[in-house]
């Protein structure tokens, strides 16, 4: 993991996507195992029932992998302040996602340096997943 | 989908807005976070194993149900649309949380893929044992009558 710094970040800057294929294991897993949740994560079947394509990715699924995307994009002397993300279209198990950000604007507040970026999930080039998050980064002075 | 012209929310339903529930004991889990870190091939140093600190995704874990006292039935379906984790301090493992949720907006949405549907936003707030707020989440829940079939 690198560190990026203040000084380094510029608006419009974009972040290197990140692909992943969610499964309905992966959705079961993430959950854990024994920790009943909604059946169409991980049954693709009940997904068809309740008028989706297939087994549904949870959303929380999608935001961790967006908190960690950003996280390893700033470094791990950065903080995560907030993460907010509007789910658009439902994602079907199978098909995979990619991740893209973009850096939207940074500024220094009452003495910390705020990276604010936009960040979305897409399928098939649609969005499916739209976010920002903002993030305190270090500076090298 | 029939035209709705006026507001379906009502003065019961606006009467639990800024009610909180009470506190539910959450504990960030150890087994939780190493498993979720795999899954996610997340090697984050702040959070890797003896650290004793929890991945900010740890909050996918901890949210609890909404409570039913706390949440306006205005339409007969409604879907998950926003969430947002806002982070004050790092969550430290096996420490328990106090989760105090609220509802903190209810209103109208006219048009918009749903037609008429309404918005319905919950605060959850994690609680140390200082009573410092270490996160938050926000839920959105958009509420929308199924078509007729």
């Amino acid at each position: 993991m690198s560190q990026l710094y203040f000084e380094d970040i510029a608006p419009d800057d974009e972040l290197e996507p990140q692909d992943q294929l969610p499964t309905e294991d992966k959705a079961v897993e993430f959950f854990g195992r024994d920790n009943p949740t909604n059946p169409a994560f991980g049954d693709a079947e009940a997904g068809r029932r309740m008028g989706f394509g297939g087994a549904l990715v949870p959303g929380l699924l999608k935001l961790s992998w967006i908190t960690n995307y950003v996280g390893n994009w700033a470094g791990p002397e950065a903080n995560l302040r907030s993460v907010r993300v509007a789910f658009r279209r439902p994602d079907i198990a199978g098909k995979p996602l990619t991740i893209a950000g973009r850096v939207v604007d940074k500024r220094q507040e009452d003495g910390c340096n705020i990276v604010e970026l936009e960040v979305v999930t897409l399928a098939e080039d649609q969005p499916t997943v739209r976010g920002n998050v903002q993030v305190e980064v270090p500076s090298r002075s | 989908m029939a035209d709705v012209t006026e507001s379906k929310i009502t003065d019961e339903h606006r009467a639990m807005l800024g009610q909180k529930s009470d506190p539910i004991e959450v504990v960030p889990r150890t087994a939780d976070a190493q498993r979720m870190r795999d899954l996610l091939g997340d090697s984050d140093p702040r959070w890797a194993d003896g650290t004793g600190v929890a991945p900010p995704y740890i909050l996918a874990m901890l949210e609890p149900r909404l409570p039913p006292e706390l949440s306006p039935q205005v339409l007969s379906s409604g879907i998950l649309t926003q969430t947002e984790w806002k982070f004050s301090q790092p969550i430290k493992l096996e420490e328990p949380l106090q989760a105090v949720t609220q509802l903190i907006d209810v209103r109208d949405r006219l048009g918009g893929r749903y037609g008429y549907s309404v918005l319905v936003m919950f605060q959850t707030s994690y609680l140390t044992g200082d009573g410092e707020e270490a996160a938050a989440s926000l839920r959105t829940i958009t509420q929308f009558d199924r078509p007729q079939s």
